[in-house]
């Protein structure tokens, strides 16, 4: 499997996924137009990923500073996956990083870390 | 009331801190969020004030994309553009408010008055609930988005949404709303 890359525009956000090293990376904003265009892709990546790495530890970090309510939609599918994913033996720590002064995005990692069950799910802040 | 009314209504006011009325694409969401970030950094508000009231513009103006009857062609990329008007201010009490205007279809005004009332009265833990609830559903066949945007403006709002739909001709209403955040 190859790597999955994509820089961050304006209003969507970095990607950076390792299939060899299992270290994944989310960081920037997320409000694009069309949020199936734009996640369509990583889904499918996932849903490849999932089972070629089934077994191995999956270390995730998530650092958005705003994401609209498409785009929460589109995080919550993931999440799905992952907990899905790590309900069947795959470890899978997802670290969701905010700064310290932005608590929108801290209750943005609380209500998704309240969905999740076997997903390890971390918030860390930064200042 | 049509737009131009709307405009000097507001423009009387002295609260109007920013307004747009025109084109709307994703490129103008992103252009406006920029000034309005800026703007109200150099007001110095906080920066969860800064958040939730982006929050509200970008869901208000891609609102705005979705749903507005006066569009002007798609470009060939599928990139969208319609018009409406946004209009950020600043209320009697000095809190911020984000208030949209747009033309909508006057056959589909039951439905969105239902939606908009439905979490118009919700306290912060419905909301919450009912937030979860629906980013876990798939959304309705007539949704273009998620079908959270009114929800997470509830969400991010100091009282509660309030709006105004009116009949312009025998098939066109115009529908504004105004949150406060």
């Amino acid at each position: 499997m190859d790597k999955f890359v994509v820089e961050a525009t304006k209003s969507t956000p970095k990607i950076c996924l390792n299939p060899v090293t299992h270290m994944h990376e989310i960081s920037g904003e997320s409000y694009p137009e069309n949020c199936s265009t734009f996640y369509g892709p990583v889904f499918n990546w996932f849903k490849e990923y999932l089972v070629s790495a089934k077994g191995s530890a999956i270390k995730f970090s998530i650092d958005i500073l705003y994401f609209n309510s498409s785009s929460s939609k589109a995080f919550m599918e993931l999440f799905e996956m992952l907990d899905t994913a790590a309900s069947s033996g795959t470890k899978i720590a997802v670290d969701w990083r905010y700064h310290e002064d932005n608590e929108v995005a801290l209750e943005c990692g609380e209500d998704f870390m309240e969905e999740v069950e076997s997903v390890s799910f971390n918030l860390v802040s930064y200042s | 009331m049509d737009f131009c009314s709307q405009k000097q209504q507001f423009l009387q006011d002295n609260g109007v801190v920013f307004y747009f009325n025109g084109p709307v694409s994703q490129e103008v969401v992103e252009g406006i969020g920029d000034a309005v970030r800026t703007k109200l950094k150099h007001e110095d508000a906080g920066l969860s004030m800064i958040q939730r009231v982006f929050t509200i513009l970008v869901e208000q103006m891609q609102n705005i994309i979705r749903y507005s009857t006066d569009r002007l062609a798609d470009a060939e990329d599928g990139a969208e553009t319609a018009l409406g008007q946004i209009i950020l201010g600043v209320d009697d009490e000095g809190g911020y408010f984000v208030s949209c205007g747009n033309k909508i279809n006057s056959a589909d005004t039951d439905k969105l008055q239902k939606k908009i009332e439905q979490v118009q009265h919700m306290d912060s833990d419905e909301l919450k609930k009912f937030y979860k609830e629906m980013r876990r559903k798939d959304p309705d066949a007539d949704s273009k988005g998620a079908g959270l945007g009114f929800i997470e403006m509830a969400r991010k709002a100091s009282a509660p949404l309030s709006f105004s739909i009116e009949p312009l001709d025998e098939s066109s209403s115009f529908f504004a709303m105004k949150v406060k955040a």
